[in-house]
C-alpha cells in the first residue's frame, strides 16, 4: 500500500477514534440530548407562531438554524475544556497529523447535528405534514450543513485559550449574523441587492437553498453550486483549522 | 543508536531563549534524569522531544528518527506521561486505555490485552469499568502511566512521575520505571525529587537558564563538586569556640553545625582527618563519631543552579511547570 493512502487511512481511524471519544464524553450526555432536542421544538414556536409561513418554507429554514446551533454548540467548549485538563496535550503528542485532530473534532459535531436534524426532519414532517421531494439533495444537506458549520466551530475554537466563555463570544460575532444575511429569517429574494451580495459570502445561504430544494425545489443557485460552496467551504475551513492548530503548537 | 540524541536544541519564544542549543544523548535502556528548577526548560525540553512544541533551531532524533521530519515514526516509539495526570474524567478506566491505544493505530486484539495487562498492572483492573474522576489523585497517576505504555515504547517520557503521591502509587510507579529499565525501555524522567533522581536514574543532566549545567551519573556527578566533600565529626561535648577552633583547620573551606554533629567542607577528606585527630588531641576533645561524606545530589543541583530546593520544590507546586 503507498505510504501516502496508509497515512490518509491512519488519520481517518484517529479522527474516528476522537469522534467516538467526543461523543461519549460531550454529545450523549441527558442534558445535553434533552436541550438540543428541544432547540428546534423553541425555534418553531418562536418562528411559526404569529405568521404566515408555509411549511415548505418553514421546516427547512428551522433546520438551517438547527444544523448551524448544534454542529457549532459543543466542539467550541470541549476544546478549550481539553486545553485546560491537559487531555489536548495527549491527542498533540500522539503519532497522529494535526488534521486528523481537526477532523476527529468536527466529525463528532456532524453526527450529532445530523442526528439532531433528522429527528426534528422527522417530527416537522408528521406534524407540518409535507415531505421530501429530493432525497440525495436533503441528506446532502444535512450532512454538508453539519460537517462545514461543526468545522467551523473547531476552527474557532483553535484561538489558544482555556476560557469557553471567550471562543464563544468570538463564534457568536459570525454565528448569529449568518443568521440575518442567509435567508432564514429574512427570504433572499425580498433583500435589496447589497443583501444579497452578502448573502453569497455565507455559506448557510447555501446550506438553507440546498435543504429547501430537497422539500420545494424552490433554488436560488441551484443544488450542484450549492453542493460545491459547502464543499469548498468545508476544504477552506478543514485546511484553515489544521494551519491555526499547526500555530497554536508554538 | 543511541535512543535520544539531542544536537543544539534552541526554543525561543520571541526574544525569550527558554532552551539554549543543549546537546545530550541517552542510551537505550538508561533511565535519565532531567532535573532542573522551575523555569529552568525542562517542560519545554521534553515538549520539543515529543513533538508537542515547535524547535526553534537544532535536532531530536528518537531512535534515529527526526522528530520534526520523521514525526509518526518518532511519535510511535514513545509513551508520554504528562506532569498533570491528563485522563478523561468522564471515561471509565478501560475506555481511557484503549482510546490512548487507537490514537497509536494499535489492533484490537492489542488494545485490548495491553490494556488488561496495564490496568492490572497498576492495580486498577478491578475498577476498570469506573469513571476515572471518581478516582484518587495517585489513582489518576497510575491510569495516566497506563496510558501512557499502551503502545508498549521503546522510550518512555515521564514528568514528575510520582510528584505529590500516596505511598502505594509512589511503590506501584517505582517498581514499573524498575521493570522498564529491565526491558530495556528508556525512560526519560523529570523530577523535583533529587533523591528519586539519585536512586532511580543511571544518568541524570541538570539544567539552568536553559542550558545544561551538570551531565552525568549521580555519583560522578557528585565527586565533580570538590568542594562539597565534608567530614562530619561529633564530640561527646560541645564546648563554646570549638566552631572556631575547627574553622582554623587549614584544609577547612566551610563549617557548618547539624544538631550535635559538625561538617567540616573540604577538598581533601582524608588529610583533614589526620589534622582533625590532632586537633582533637592537643584541645582534649573526645570524638565520638567521625564520617567521610560526599555532596548529595541535592547539594550538587544546588550548587549548579544556584537555588534552594525549597524554592525549586516550591515553584514547582505553585505553577503546573510550563518551564
Amino acid at each position: 500500500m503507498p505510504g501516502w493512502i496508509e497515512e490518509i487511512l491512519y488519520d481517518l481511524g484517529a479522527a474516528w477514534a476522537i469522534a467516538r471519544k467526543d461523543m461519549k464524553i460531550y454529545y450523549l450526555k441527558p442534558s445535553i440530548l434533552v436541550s438540543s432536542l428541544l432547540f428546534p421544538f423553541v425555534m418553531f414556536l418562536a418562528f411559526a407562531i404569529g405568521r404566515d409561513t408555509t411549511p415548505e418554507i418553514l421546516l427547512p429554514g428551522l433546520l438551517a438554524i438547527t444544523l448551524l446551533f448544534s454542529a457549532t454548540s459543543i466542539g467550541p467548549v470541549s476544546i478549550p475544556i481539553e486545553r485546560r485538563t491537559k487531555t489536548f496535550d495527549r491527542l498533540l503528542s500522539a503519532p497522529i497529523s494535526v488534521r486528523a485532530i481537526v477532523l476527529g473534532a468536527s466529525l463528532s459535531g456532524a453526527i450529532f447535528a445530523s442526528a439532531i436534524g433528522i429527528v426534528a426532519t422527522a417530527v416537522g414532517l408528521i406534524v407540518l405534514r409535507i415531505g421530501i421531494i429530493h432525497i440525495v439533495a436533503f441528506c446532502a444537506g444535512i450532512g454538508l450543513t453539519s460537517i462545514c458549520f461543526s468545522t467551523m466551530g473547531t476552527l474557532f475554537a483553535s484561538y489558544r485559550t482555556e476560557n469557553v466563555g471567550e471562543v464563544m463570544s468570538l463564534l457568536n460575532l459570525v454565528r448569529l449574523p449568518l443568521l440575518f444575511i442567509s435567508g432564514v429569517f429574512i427570504p433572499i429574494a425580498s433583500m435589496p441587492a447589497w443583501g444579497l451580495s452578502i448573502a453569497r459570502f455565507s455559506p448557510l445561504t447555501y446550506a438553507h437553498d440546498l435543504i429547501r430544494f430537497a422539500f420545494d425545489e424552490t433554488t436560488l443557485f441551484g443544488p450542484v453550486t450549492d453542493v460545491a460552496v459547502l464543499v469548498l467551504t468545508l476544504i477552506i475551513f478543514q485546511v484553515a483549522g489544521a494551519l491555526l492548530y499547526q500555530r497554536s503548537r508554538e | 543508536m543511541d535512543a535520544i540524541e539531542v544536537i543544539g536544541l534552541t526554543k525561543r519564544f520571541g526574544d525569550t531563549v527558554a532552551v539554549n542549543g543543549i546537546n545530550f544523548s541517552v542510551k537505550e535502556g538508561e533511565t535519565f534524569g532531567f532535573l532542573g528548577p522551575n523555569g529552568a526548560g525542562k517542560t519545554t525540553t521534553i515538549r520539543m522531544l515529543t513533538g508537542m512544541t515547535r524547535i526553534t533551531s537544532g535536532r531530536a532524533l528518537i531512535h534515529g528518527h527526526d522528530i520534526v521530519s520523521d514525526t509518526r515514526a518518532a511519535k510511535q516509539l514513545m509513551g508520554i506521561v504528562a506532569e498533570i495526570s491528563n485522563v478523561y474524567d468522564e471515561l471509565s478506566a478501560w475506555d481511557n486505555v484503549v482510546f490512548a491505544g487507537r490514537l497509536y493505530h494499535l489492533k484490537r486484539v492489542d488494545i485490548q490485552r495491553n490494556a488488561r495487562d496495564l490496568l492490572e498492572t497498576f492495580e486498577l483492573y478491578e475498577r476498570r469499568h469506573d469513571l476515572a474522576g471518581s478516582f484518587s489523585k495517585g489513582m489518576k497517576r497510575r491510569l495516566t502511566l497506563a496510558m501512557g505504555l499502551v503502545n508498549r515504547p521503546k522510550v518512555l517520557f515521564l514528568d514528575e512521575p510520582t510528584s505529590g503521591l500516596d505511598v502505594q502509587s509512589r511503590r506501584i510507579i517505582r517498581d514499573v520505571i524498575q521493570d522498564l529499565a529491565r526491558k530495556n525501555v528508556t525512560v526519560f524522567l523529570t523530577t523535583h525529587d533529587i533523591e528519586e533522581a539519585n536512586v532511580t536514574c543511571d544518568r541524570v543532566a541538570i539544567i539552568n537558564r536553559g542550558v545544561i549545567a551538570g551531565i552525568d551519573a549521580p555519583e560522578k556527578l557528585k565527586q565533580t563538586i570538590e568542594s562539597l566533600q565534608s567530614v562530619e565529626v561529633s564530640f561527646d561535648a560541645v564546648r563554646p569556640g570549638v566552631v572556631e577552633v575547627l574553622r582554623a583547620l587549614p584544609q577547612a573551606s566551610g563549617i557548618t553545625k547539624e544538631g550535635d554533629k559538625f561538617r567540616i567542607y573540604t577538598a581533601d577528606p582524608p588529610e583533614i582527618l589526620a589534622s582533625l585527630c590532632a586537633l582533637a588531641q592537643e584541645q582534649n576533645l573526645r570524638p565520638i563519631s567521625i564520617t567521610t561524606r560526599g555532596p548529595s545530589l541535592e547539594e550538587v543541583f544546588v550548587r549548579l543552579t544556584g537555588l534552594s530546593i525549597d524554592t525549586a520544590k516550591e515553584e514547582g507546586e505553585t505553577d503546573a511547570g510550563l518551564d
